[in-house]
């Protein structure tokens, strides 16, 4: 400081008192900082940084919420794929019950015709229940258009025309079902309806058997069987649609459970406070602190006045 | 010859006598705000004989170790310092009302808003995520009216405040202006007006620090005061402030002349700053921030069906921050939110695209979270920057205040220096006194 200024006791006073109260106030930051983990407690800590955490943390719940999304989207698909499966099997066993008409056994015996015939009709009223599959309350084949009936007791389609869809990424959204329509078929080339003089496939089928006459059976074999797997196809092209959206919807989710680990990164990078340094720094300001206050209790003891005694 | 010696040895101790006096009181006062070392001024007194010896010592004037500039250094410092002091003390309280960055601010609220609408398109014909998106809405609604009412609060404080920083302006001014006519009177009485003068200095720095004044040493022992180049004590004369205005445009004027007094520096400048350019800004870009919100919100909804296929209903009403609130309407009946995207039947009956793209306006820029963020952001940069200059400002209000006590503080050591040698002084006279009485003596007794 030099010899410039001359230094009256309340000049250092005032200097310590300056100093004690700048190392609290360092001291308060640190402590705070450690206390919290957080370099960044109030926004005026780093105004630039406080924004970007309020965007991370932003863009953290969005992310959140496409990983809840797809596990709901999930969901739907898995029970959409396993129901898919249940309704091929069903189908499969229809389509059994048809080629096994002309088998030496059944052929001409009027009775095991009549049985096959009912069969596919318990076939029939098996798939009506599968089509109207429900995850929590919700008909997963009615698209938007019902909440829990995709097809009404006569086998006709009383859903929406597009499938409910989840977002799991900025502006992508991957269907969580297929409509009744997509996988049954509407009318007489559907699978399902029961409505008379325009029978579906498999109460065609069962019409055909039950009348019996040859030609009637013929037709069952023919016309009817061709039906039937046409409808078969279609099924097993909607499953694989199915299937196709659930591995997209795994990819999403795993695609924002990356990115949550990515922005959690990012954020603690802006937001940690560097422990190690601030427990450094706050030992440093604590030992100055303690010096300036060492220094105070010293300051009106050495004075002239003491020696002229 | 002994008269002679005897007067000048007598004119030591009387000026001796003055000087030690002037220690003593020096030393008194050696922690008293405002108090000023002072120096008793010996000079030879003129007469004697023909040869030139002179006449002894007297105390001319007891002088004050006053320096103008430093003081004015000290009292714009401290102006400026109080300024930024007041300033920063209502952006802090500005600061406070928003949790930011946490997982309690609007923030974190907005968020969790925009995400529950992802829940309406899981589940569109359940009423518990609509009544999610509810709580969610008005969960902001209280908290930005929570925060316009903590901004009206802090304007109403500071008002206050500056209130009372006007009126004690107003006393200060006229006593300043009291002590201006005493000390004309000492002079013209001959007496020494040192002490007003540290009485009239001490409520100058106070002024200084209250209102940014600024005084000038006149030639006849009066200080002008000036705020904003307006000379607000002259002489005996003392003007008085008021507050005229609204917020926004509130402003000290001249209860005399009327005209506005410009201040540049104090306690009233910070807290003129906050009440009419820092609050009202952050109050408008809250509403801002509100309006946005309601208008992103309310035009996504009319884009919108309900599961009948009719148009919904507006989720907020009102605008600004404290004005805003969630439709009573939509809270008595849920179904009324426009979550479908068709207002085709029956597809319109179980669908949540509209609430799906609801969600996805988390981020959009004409949005209320991009708002709010640079809102935030800049608040956090006015405080940091007033938190840097109160820091800067602090020291330069120090280094001004050693350099004034450097001259005008009191040095016990020196004062126990200058104690030694003025005792030595009195004590040679007084030897004089009895070596001249005993040369009297010799002179008696040899007659």
């Amino acid at each position: 400081m030099g010899g410039a200024i001359s230094y009256t006791p309340s000049i250092i006073a005032d200097q310590l008192v300056s100093n004690i109260t700048a190392n609290q106030s360092q001291q308060a930051t640190l402590e705070e900082q450690i206390s919290t983990g957080n370099a960044v407690n109030v926004p005026s800590d780093n105004p630039a940084a406080a924004a970007n955490i309020m965007q991370i943390n932003a863009g953290l719940a969005r992310s959140n919420q496409y990983a809840a999304n797809a596990a709901d989207g999930l969901s739907w698909l898995s029970l959409g794929n396993s129901t898919m499966n249940q309704i091929l099997s069903a189908l499969q066993s229809a389509q059994q019950a048809v080629l096994s008409v002309s088998s030496a056994s059944i052929s001409g015996n009027t009775a095991a015709i009549q049985g096959l015939a009912t069969q596919v009709d318990s076939v029939r009223q098996q798939l009506t229940q599968l089509a109207n599959t429900q995850y929590g309350g919700q008909a997963i084949f009615a698209g938007t258009g019902n909440v829990t009936t995709a097809f009404d007791a006569n086998g006709n389609y009383v859903g929406g025309g597009n499938a409910p869809t989840r977002t799991v990424a900025p502006g992508e959204q991957i269907p969580v079902s297929v409509t009744g329509t997509a996988v049954f078929g509407t009318g007489t080339t559907g699978l399902l309806s029961t409505t008379p003089g325009s029978l579906g496939v498999l109460a065609q089928i069962s019409a055909d058997l039950r009348a019996g006459t040859p030609a009637s059976l013929n037709q069952a074999m023919t016309t009817d069987l061709q039906n039937l797997q046409n409808a078969m196809s279609q099924v097993q092209s909607q499953a694989a649609q199915l299937g196709a959206n659930y591995q997209r919807m795994q990819s999403f989710q795993q695609q924002a459970t990356d990115t949550q680990q990515a922005l959690q990164s990012e954020l603690s990078g802006i937001q940690s406070a560097d422990l190690p340094q601030a427990i450094t720094q706050l030992g440093q300001v604590q030992n100055s602190y303690q010096a300036a206050l060492w220094a105070a209790s010293k300051v009106t003891q050495d004075s002239l006045v003491q020696f002229l005694g | 010859m002994g008269d002679m010696a005897l007067g000048i040895a007598s004119s030591g101790l009387d000026a001796q006598q003055t000087a030690m006096d002037t220690i003593a009181q020096n030393l008194a006062n050696a922690n008293t705000p405002g108090y000023v070392n002072q120096t008793a001024n010996l000079t030879t007194l003129t007469g004697g004989d023909a040869l030139g010896v002179g006449g002894g010592v007297q105390v001319s004037a007891i002088t004050q170790a006053s320096d103008g500039l430093l003081a004015a250094n000290v009292q714009q410092a401290q102006g400026a310092l109080a300024q930024s002091t007041a300033l920063q003390q209502v952006l802090s309280g500005a600061q406070a009302a928003f949790a930011e960055p946490g997982t309690n601010g609007l923030s974190a609220q907005l968020s969790a808003f925009w995400q529950s609408w992802d829940g309406i398109a899981q589940n569109p014909s359940s009423l518990a995520p609509r009544t999610q998106v509810i709580g969610a809405a008005q969960n902001i609604v209280t908290t930005l009216g929570q925060a316009s009412a903590q901004l009206t609060q802090l304007q109403s404080n500071a008002q206050s405040q500056l209130g009372s920083v006007v009126s004690a302006t107003n006393t200060l001014l006229s006593q300043v202006a009291s002590l201006n006519n005493q000390i004309i009177a000492a002079k013209g009485a001959g007496t020494d007006p040192n002490s007003l003068v540290d009485q009239r200095n001490a409520l100058v720095d106070t002024l200084s620090s209250d209102i940014g004044a600024v005084a000038t040493n006149m030639p006849d022992g009066t200080v002008m005061v000036r705020v904003g180049g307006i000379a607000l004590v002259q002489g005996s004369f003392a003007d008085t402030l008021q507050l005229t205005g609204a917020p926004g445009s509130l402003a000290i004027t001249s209860s005399t002349s009327g005209v506005t007094v410009p201040t540049t520096g104090g306690q009233a400048s910070g807290l003129l700053a906050a009440i009419n350019q820092y609050l009202p800004a952050y109050e408008s870009q809250l509403d801002a921030v509100a309006n946005k919100l309601a208008t992103t919100v309310n035009t996504q909804l009319a884009a919108g069906y309900t599961a009948t296929g009719a148009a919904g209903l507006p989720l907020f009403t009102g605008s600004g921050a404290a004005g805003l609130a969630v439709n009573p309407a939509v809270v008595a009946d849920p179904t009324q939110i426009a979550a479908s995207s068709t207002s085709t039947l029956p597809d319109a009956t179980n669908n949540g695209a509209n609430a799906q793209a609801m969600a996805e306006l988390y981020n959009t820029t004409t949005g209320p979270d991009q708002a709010y963020q640079s809102f935030i952001q800049g608040l956090g940069a006015q405080l940091q920057d007033t938190n840097n200059q109160v820091q800067a400002q602090t020291s330069v209000a120090n280094a001004a205040q050693q350099n004034l006590q450097a001259v005008a503080g009191v040095n016990p050591d020196q004062e126990m220096v200058q104690m030694l040698s003025t005792q030595q002084a009195y004590q040679a006279s007084a030897k004089l006194i009895s070596t001249v009485s005993t040369m009297m003596q010799a002179l008696l007794s040899s007659v």
